[in-house]
């Protein structure tokens, strides 16, 4: 009964959002995207990615990322995206 | 389109009739009608309606926003920076925040937003103002310049350093220290009431800082200014359709060489021209303002190119119109004199057109049309 997947409960996995988030990147990018890659120091995303980062995490896990929230640190790398959705939908 | 806002046009068009040339000459908007349309929400119908907002959507915020844009480009500059500090009050503030500040916008209150300083334009990096936490309270030190609708506000919304990272406050203006002298004689928008404001050790209680601390300047700054794209693109489509009209009306009553001046195929392409400028306009912030309602990440590139082409094609369009128009247009307020001058400083605002290219070519290099 805990083991509950995804398709029952409707809530993706942290592994999930993830292979979501370096699908999303990799596209958007046309570059391999690894979990823990530096985005900003790789020149992959500037602000305006980023906010479309923003944009697109409230719109797939229906979490709000305002105020203190916004720092480019929370969308540095898919791990700290990925942590950040967590935390929000926790809260 | 939500019922306030349909019933707001005929009203906006009772209370504005046929002043804003005049507006444009004096350089001052009535402080009245401001405060009136505030108090009915109208001047940033987006805010919900929990705070006691109209709660529009952005395509019919936006088709509101281009109506007034196509009366004045005044008021709507005014619209657009209230807009913007609501907008900038939501997505930084916190619950409590956007309750006092939300509440206050659509009861007659009026707020401007400051980002750009004398050595900080284009590179908003370079921003050299401060907050700085001190006690219960932070200190704001700075000069901003050309921020819209100061002259007007009873509170500022200024971007500034905080520590390593940046943040946003709300400034009422009625602070000690703060100073706020008029833009004279700007090109366009003259009634906007652009002003410098000179921030010296202005004192406000720590809670006006909006959110958090430790957010980082590019990310508040990309956050706000989404807004204000927005209102500017749809305040274009305004521009765009006020010379359209005005085109079409001059060119079917005016005569040369024997004929209504639209038979000539030359000013017949002017029109032409005018009319796909227009509709193109319309058709790109009305994508950017769906995918807005939608929260789509979309959203952000798209609301760059509406307003790219939006500002782009206004300024070219009122071009146009200005030359069909010839000496009946040429005098300062009228509508088409206005537009040409307004026009132009669209193409500079909230990211000018050679910032916007540089965004739209990062945008562009992922395009995927498979
Ligand atoms: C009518 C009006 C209303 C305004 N309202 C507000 C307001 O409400 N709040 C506020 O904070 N500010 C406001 N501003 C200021 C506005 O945001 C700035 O004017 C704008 O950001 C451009 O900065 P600048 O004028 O210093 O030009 P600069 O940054 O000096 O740019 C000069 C020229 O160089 C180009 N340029 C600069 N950098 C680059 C680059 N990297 N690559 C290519 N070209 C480049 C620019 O596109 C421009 O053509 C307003 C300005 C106007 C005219």
């Amino acid at each position: 009964m805990t083991e509950q997947t995804t398709a029952e409960t409707g809530v993706p996995t942290p592994a999930e959002i993830e292979s979501h988030l370096l699908e999303f990147l990799e596209a958007r990018t046309k570059s391999a995207v690894s979990p823990d890659l530096d985005l900003f120091a790789s020149g992959l995303v500037s602000s305006m990615f980023a906010m479309e980062l923003v944009v697109l995490l409230e719109q797939r896990y229906g979490v709000a990322v305002v105020g203190g929230d916004l720092k480019l640190d929370n969308f540095r790398t898919v791990q700290r995206i990925t942590e950040l959705v967590l935390r929000l939908r926790d809260a | 389109m939500p019922e306030p806002l349909v019933a707001a046009r005929p009203l906006v068009r009772g209370l504005v009739g046929d002043k804003a040339g005049a507006w444009d000459l004096a350089g001052e908007l009535p402080a009245d009608l401001l405060t009136d349309l505030g108090a009915r929400g109208l001047l940033c119908a987006q805010v919900g309606t929990e705070y006691g907002g109209l709660g529009a959507s952005s395509l019919a915020n936006g088709e509101f926003t281009a109506f007034v844009g196509g009366l004045c480009s005044s008021l709507r500059s005014v619209m657009t920076s209230q807009g913007m500090a609501a907008w900038t009050i939501q997505r930084l503030g916190d619950a409590g925040q956007r309750a006092e500040h939300l509440r206050h916008l659509v009861s007659g209150g009026l707020a401007a937003v400051a980002f750009s300083e004398p050595d900080a334009g284009s590179d908003l990096s370079a921003m050299a103002a401060t907050i700085t936490p001190d006690g219960d309270d932070v200190v704001v030190t700075g000069r901003k310049v050309w921020t819209t609708a100061a002259a007007y506000a009873d509170r500022i919304v200024v971007f500034g350093r905080y520590g390593d990272g940046a943040a946003a406050v709300v400034v009422p203006v009625s602070r000690p220290g703060v100073r706020v002298t008029r833009v004279a004689d700007p090109l366009g928008c003259r009634a906007a009431g652009h002003a410098n404001v000179e921030l010296t050790d202005v004192r406000v209680p720590a809670g006006q800082v909006l959110g958090g601390t430790g957010q980082s300047l590019p990310l508040l700054v990309t956050a706000a200014l989404a807004y204000g794209r927005m209102s500017v693109a749809w305040g274009c489509v305004g521009i765009l359709r006020s010379c359209v009209e005005a085109v079409g009306a001059h060119a079917r009553e005016r005569r040369q060489f024997g004929t209504a001046l639209i038979e000539h195929q030359l000013v017949a392409r002017h029109m032409a021209e005018l009319y796909a400028d227009e509709r193109s306009a319309t058709l790109a912030c009305a994508h950017a303002s769906r995918c807005w309602d939608e929260g789509s990440p979309d959203m952000v590139a798209a609301t760059v190119l509406a307003k790219y082409t939006g500002s782009r094609h206004a300024a070219r369009g009122a071009a146009t119109a200005v030359q069909v128009l010839a000496s009946a247009g040429a005098r300062d307020g009228h509508a088409v004199a206005r537009a040409y001058r307004d026009a132009k400083l669209m193409e500079i605002i909230e990211g000018s057109s050679e910032i916007c290219q540089l965004m739209l070519s990062r945008h562009a290099l992922a395009a995927d049309y498979s």
